[in-house]
């Protein structure tokens, strides 16, 4: 799935997860040129969190070589240059905005963390919320603060599992367009994660679908809009599940 | 370091807004204390006060379990738990951070609990108080890191409630043992015995370089 120019910012080889006798991830091969946004799409239990948890360093593949951003210095190291948003917040609800953004950054090593805090608050609109505990904030408040968590690391990857779970079409909306700004601004690569097909045709240039385990990478044209991407992400789907009984 | 410094600096911050678990903690050790003054009442005989250092290590590691479950319990909240998990460093110093801040809020319950418990059973713990402090401070450093290990074990199970103390007491009979000894020898008058402390000066010693190096399996998934 790579363009081939250069070294891939996700390079996967037979990369393999079970958990004891259930197959989680059949070996998987998958490059991800930097820069590029993959959508991963695929039904529940299709293995895509846990691809998204073991690019992250959160949990050990069972067997095969992963590679991210160039790394093999280390899971540490890869984590330093990941960013993970998910339809879990990670903020801490007793911490206030601000305290949740330092905290991110401080868990990072960063030693800036103060003017990073300030700077992520401005660029989600969070400032005058800064000093509001995170547990009192609305979903669509959560999730930009979420955002600010990730991005205030200035992440190589980053990784979005489902973001846009929760949210009401309007914020869902807000959010994709502040995702794709930030993206571009960063030239990150980008994980996403995801049931809705409409927005990864907006947001991915590559995309890969899961089903019990096993991948199909789609064609670039299939990402041309939601209607074509739908049809395509069908067809995989039943073809990696095979005939039902 | 800087993430040790952080997440102490979090939990801590997190438990004096909240004192949730202070409070947890507190009632129930002094609530043991209770129940256990009215079915073993003190009286002036040497047999009948022999058994008091048992009793009061009894309400602090009681009362440590529950605050150790909760220190993870509160971690699983928007799911905190993996982005002290994606920390880029060390995972030692994520164990480091939690234990170091379990330790101030065991020693804190222990210091009420000690007080209570002198004055319920008429025991002189002012007298032997620096003495008796270091021994509380090195039984707490052995509760707080073998239990912040099993603790982040024992969080993403169904039944941690449970988990938590079958796993945890077995492993804590060293330092319990230790405890009750150097406590014991305080209280008769023998000063500080050199054996117990040395048990519990060599199972914290073992507990912490376990836990630094295998939390970072313990927070794999």
């Amino acid at each position: 799935m790579s363009d081939g120019a250069g070294e891939p910012a996700i390079r996967a080889r037979a990369l393999e997860k079970r958990f004891g006798p259930v197959t989680a991830l059949h070996p998987l091969d998958l490059d991800v040129a930097p820069g590029a946004t993959l959508a991963v799409l695929g039904p529940n239990g299709a293995g895509k969190s846990t691809l998204l948890r073991m690019l992250a360093g959160l949990a050990r593949p069972t067997s095969g070589e992963l590679r991210v951003a160039g790394d093999g210095d280390g899971r540490a190291a890869r984590r330093r240059r990941v960013g993970l948003i998910g339809h879990a917040t990670f903020l801490v609800p007793a911490l206030t905005a601000r305290e949740n953004l330092r905290f991110a950054a401080r868990l990072h090593g960063l030693a800036d963390a103060e003017a990073r805090a300030e700077h992520w608050l401005a660029e989600l609109d969070l400032e005058g919320a800064a000093d509001r505990r995170s547990g009192t904030f609305s979903r669509g408040m959560a999730q930009r603060l979420s955002i600010a968590r990730a991005l205030i690391t200035e992440p190589a990857l980053l990784l979005l599992d489902e973001p846009f779970t929760g949210l009401d079409p309007d914020a869902a909306e807000r959010l994709a367009s502040r995702l794709a700004d930030a993206d571009r601004r960063s030239g990150a690569t980008t994980l996403l994660v995801t049931h809705d097909l409409a927005r990864a045709a907006q947001l991915a240039d590559q995309a890969l679908v899961l089903a019990r385990g096993r991948s199909h990478g789609l064609d670039e044209a299939c990402l041309a809009d939601a209607t074509v991407l739908t049809g395509a992400y069908h067809d995989a789907v039943s073809a990696l599940q095979g005939p039902r009984g | 370091m800087r993430a040790f410094a952080a997440i102490l600096w979090k939990d801590l911050l997190v438990e004096w807004r909240g004192r949730d678990r202070l409070a947890a903690m507190g009632v129930f050790a002094l609530l043991v204390v209770t129940v256990l003054f009215f079915a073993a009442p003190p009286g002036p005989l040497p047999s009948q006060r022999e058994h008091l250092p048992g009793l009061l290590w009894v309400a602090v590691v009681f009362a440590s379990v529950l605050g150790l479950n909760r220190s993870f319990a509160l971690e699983l909240e928007n799911d905190a738990l993996s982005a002290l998990a994606l920390a880029p460093v060390d995972r030692g110093w994520v164990f480091l951070g939690k234990a170091m801040a379990s330790l101030v809020v065991l020693l804190v319950v222990q210091a009420l609990t000690s007080l209570v418990f002198a004055l319920f059973f008429d025991v002189d713990l002012a007298s032997v108080a620096g003495r008796y402090a270091l021994v509380a401070f090195l039984g707490a450093l052995g509760l707080s890191s073998i239990g912040t290990l099993f603790a982040a074990m024992a969080v993403r199970t169904s039944y941690r409630e449970v988990m938590l103390p079958l796993l945890l007491l077995p492993l804590l009979l060293p330092v319990v043992l230790g405890a009750v000894r150097a406590t014991a020898g305080l209280l008769d008058g023998e000063g500080l015995l050199f054996e117990p402390l040395q048990l519990l000066l060599v199972s914290d010693g073992v507990y912490l370089i376990i836990s630094f190096l295998g939390f970072e399996y313990v927070l794999d998934e």
